[in-house]
């Protein structure tokens, strides 16, 4: 049998898409803003939003029990007057998104990041919901 | 809903390259272009681009950007809950305008590229004023 070698973040791409056809299919998933992929990282849920051109001072989070609230702005910029649009794609506004993460969430140890325009949320699972390795002791 | 609350516009999958270097998933970033008497404007939405993973490129008329985006962060990462996927971007264009290749200024930031492209001279829109009789 031969061995294909496959990236593992193309294994990844792979694995979203097929989970994204599977839950929404062609027609895709909700227009909730911002759009939220959520990982499961062993000790804690990961949450990742792609919030492109909001400053990270302008974004806020909440966790309270197993719920995680993002909050904040996106402001697109206007040209001058005199400028004329070919295309207007960029949605400006306000956003408020709220996800139920699938387990009990340790909220004091959160840790948030931006970075190019993707936020991601770091919610340690609470110690009696992480993975544990069981020593067997030998008689 | 509210006016002014955002919308999630679901990414768009665009067909790989036939002469792309790197395989994955690739999406059309959504882009605002407007025009001024002195240039054309275009902003990208690029999530997960970081600044030195954006490549412009003005070949004739015809403008492409590309984006590519960080892949190790993913790493023992299992997905549980899924509504979008990641991958680079890419796009391509037809300008209408005359562009001064040396004057193009690109700049990326928080998953934004901003680039500006100066008219050439000869194509830029002059005002002439017509006097009374």
């Amino acid at each position: 049998m031969a061995l294909v070698y496959q990236d593992p973040f193309e294994q990844l791409q792979a694995e979203l898409e097929r989970m994204l056809d599977a839950a929404f299919g062609p027609a895709g998933p909700s227009r909730l803003y911002p759009p939220v992929n959520v990982f499961d990282a062993g000790d804690a849920y990961v949450v990742k939003a792609e919030v492109p051109g909001v400053s990270p001072d302008r974004i806020d989070i909440d966790v309270e029990d197993d719920t995680l609230t993002i909050r904040g702005e996106r402001a697109v910029s206007e040209p001058n007057r005199e400028a004329a649009y070919h295309r207007r794609e960029r949605g400006s506004g306000q956003f408020r998104r709220v996800v139920r993460i699938p387990g009990r969430l340790a909220s004091d140890e959160v840790k948030a990041e931006y970075r190019d325009g993707v936020l991601t949320v770091r919610l340690p699972k609470a110690k009696e919901a992480r993975p544990r390795r069981v020593q067997i002791e030998a008689a | 809903m509210a006016p002014n609350e955002l919308e999630a516009r679901p990414k768009q999958k665009v067909e790989r390259r036939e002469e792309a270097t790197r395989p994955g998933a690739y999406f059309q970033p959504a882009v605002d272009i407007f025009e001024t008497k002195d240039e054309l404007v275009l902003v990208a939405d690029m999530p997960g681009v970081p600044p030195d993973g954006v490549d412009v490129d003005l070949e004739g008329d015809e403008l492409s950007i590309e984006g590519r985006v960080r892949s190790g962060e993913y790493d023992g990462l299992k997905p549980l809950y899924v509504e979008y996927g990641v991958g680079g971007y890419y796009r391509r264009f037809t300008l209408g305008e005359m562009i001064d290749r040396e004057g193009i200024k690109a700049q990326m930031k928080n998953g934004v590229l901003v680039l500006r492209l100066p008219k050439a001279e000869r194509a830029r829109a002059r005002r002439i004023s017509v006097d009374a009789a």
